[in-house]
């Protein structure tokens, strides 16, 4: 089974809470990790990861640029780049910007002289897999700066992680996802068979996992929500209130602890550094919801 | 003048320095707020503010005259979004969520009208007027699609239409191409950051992209009692980005986030940590 972790917006703890879920699930359950935020990945580090057995990188990105020797400065490519990229440098020559290209090879295409524009392949990132010492394998994202096409990363990612399912007799792909809606979180959500959202009861939480659950529901998934932080802001019920109307089960809230962030500076899952905390205790009873509802 | 704020990963406090520092600059320039986080943008709620002024931002889409299309395939080749399959015959077909609107396959197509001018909606963009005395210029991508890319440039260009002196951009988080292109043409660029082993490897990456493009860098930390700030100052020297701020955890700054009131219009004492932001980037700004 293959269950996202989406939340629309950074911040509201989706790692830490993916970090102690896959803590509490490993040991009934055969498991793999992803983490799909390819611009801030930090599962791993989460889960105590400092080395990587192997990595690839990832060669898709496509970049274009031009040779000034052969450019005549005609101004065609730049008036014709759909995301304003080229730019006129100092000297007066026509210079692609290599971290907003999108490498969709339309100057190359409206260039009058041949050759002078060259769509190259360049880096786009690494892809990692290692062994967390808590027995199960993740795969982890790194983009390059300035690169387009995380999402790429993304489904590169997920299909390693099914054929390391496929050798290793593995059953639940666990997929963190970045925050946004789009192509990474597209990327996790599509071919999930369950999106669990995490939001806090604040406007702006609420404003993104609402929008996020509108990227779930094209896919057709069924969504759960868990609410962290739930006791920060005691007046605001509208979470609450839009889970109940669309009908979304609340798998359960997580106070807010002291314990968390003290767990982050540690590294460490906090179900793991304080298992007695308040938090432990709630996320406790969200596996066991999850083993009950989700996985069965 | 453009001044940047980003964060290298979500939820380091971006968007409330943003909203502060812009209610306490608006005081001395005419002010525009460009909110480009256009997956998640959140400085409206945070400003306690409707969006106005809606626009709707299209993208071309091809549309084929199979009247006129001599199946010759050279649009689904040219598309490097692999957007446009062909049949064995030759017949094109769109997959229109892969498609970026790039005209690619428009400009290789050598039967004339063979494709059409086709658009998508994708999202929007928003001009809404503050009671704090600024502009907030918000882009907004829509649900199911995938790149914010043309997003950030519609808001930008939406925003060249408008009049101001001080431009104040808040990023996505990440460090991928589209918060380059919301940081292109920035004289500033300010990272929020927590002291947190998470937050310092994030920062790192903003610090290399502001490095990258040439901008001078500086580092707010929030949380700062949650870590090891030592750490931070150390990773900033690195990159040659100045600490110009430390933000304690606080109940007050948690307060004025969720009730939409920037905390700068306050009593709270932490509201003289925000103005002090503030106060330089105003002298950085006077040179
Ligand atoms: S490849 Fe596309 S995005 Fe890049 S510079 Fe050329 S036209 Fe612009
Ligand atoms: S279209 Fe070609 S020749 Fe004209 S400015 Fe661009 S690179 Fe130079
Ligand atoms: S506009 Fe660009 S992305 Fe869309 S189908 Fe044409 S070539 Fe492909
Ligand atoms: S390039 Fe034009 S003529 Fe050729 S297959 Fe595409 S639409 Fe038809």
């Amino acid at each position: 089974m293959q269950i996202v972790i989406a939340s629309g917006k950074g911040g509201v703890g989706k790692s830490t809470v993916t970090a102690s879920l896959l803590y509490l699930l490993k040991d009934e359950y055969r498991l793999i990790a992803v983490d799909a935020d390819a611009e801030a990945p930090n599962l791993g580090l989460l889960l105590g990861v400092t080395e990587w057995e192997e990595e690839r990188e990832h060669i898709g990105a496509k970049i274009a640029r031009i040779n000034t020797e052969t450019c005549i400065r005609c101004g065609i490519c730049q008036m014709r780049c759909p995301y304003e990229c080229i730019y006129v440098d100092d000297e007066g020559n026509y210079v692609v910007n290599e971290l907003t290209c999108e490498g969709c090879n339309v100057c190359g295409l409206v260039c009058p002289v041949p050759g002078t524009i060259t769509l190259e392949q360049v880096r786009s990132g690494v892809i990692r897999r290692a062994i967390t010492k808590y027995g199960f394998p993740i795969i982890s994202a790194q983009l390059d700066v300035g690169r387009p096409e995380s999402g790429k990363l993304v489904t590169e990612e997920k299909e390693w992680a099914k054929q390391i399912m496929k050798e290793q007799n593995l059953e639940h792909m666990i997929v963190d996802s970045a925050a946004g809606i789009g192509c990474q979180v597209i990327a996790s959500v599509g071919g999930a068979d369950v999106a669990i959202l995490i939001a806090e009861p604040t406007p702006a939480s609420l404003s993104d996992v609402q929008r996020v659950y509108k990227v779930v529901q094209h896919f057709h998934e069924p969504a759960y929500l868990i609410i962290n932080k739930a006791d920060i802001n005691p007046g605001f019920t509208k979470l609450r209130e839009w889970a109940e109307q669309e009908g979304i089960p609340i798998l359960g809230e997580i106070p807010y602890d002291s314990a968390i962030p003290k767990s982050m500076s540690m590294l460490r899952p906090f179900i793991e550094a304080f298992p007695e905390s308040k938090a432990s205790q709630a996320i406790r009873e969200i596996a066991e919801a999850i083993k009950q509802e989700i996985i069965k | 003048m453009q001044i940047a704020i980003s964060g290298g990963k979500g939820g380091t406090g971006k968007s409330t320095v943003a909203i502060n520092v812009a209610v306490e600059l608006a005081k001395r320039f005419k002010l525009i707020l460009a909110d480009l986080d256009v997956e998640a943008p959140n400085d409206h709620l945070l400003l306690g503010v409707e969006l106005q002024n809606e626009e709707e931002v299209n993208q071309f889409m091809p549309k084929f005259d199979y009247s006129k299309c001599i199946k010759c395939r050279k649009c689904a080749e040219v598309c490097e979004e692999h957007a446009i399959i062909t049949l064995k015959d030759g017949t094109p077909f769109l997959m229109p969520t892969l498609c970026s609107g790039c005209r690619a396959c428009e400009i290789v197509c050598p039967v004339p009208g063979a494709i059409q001018e086709g658009s998508r909606l994708i999202g929007h963009t928003y001009v809404t007027p503050t009671p704090y005395g600024f502009t907030l210029v918000t882009g907004k991508l829509r649900e199911g699609e995938e790149r914010s890319m043309p997003l950030v440039v519609a808001a930008k260009k939406r925003l060249k239409n408008l009049d101001y002196e001080l431009l104040i951009v808040d990023t996505a988080a990440g460090t991928g191409n589209t918060v380059s292109k919301a940081i292109e043409g920035s004289q500033l660029l300010i990272a929020v950051t927590e002291p947190t082993p998470l937050g310092i490897h994030d920062t790192e990456l903003i610090l290399q992209l502001g490095k990258l493009m040439g901008i001078e860098t500086w580092v707010v930390i929030n949380r700062a009692d949650l870590g090891d700030v030592n750490e931070v100052y150390e990773r900033a020297e690195r990159y040659n980005a100045k600490v110009i701020a430390e933000i304690p955890y606080s109940e007050n700054i948690v307060k004025t986030y969720v009730s939409g009131t920037p905390i700068v219009t306050t009593d709270y004492p932490e509201a003289e940590i925000f103005r002090g932001i503030a106060e330089r980037i105003y002298e950085f700004l006077r040179g």
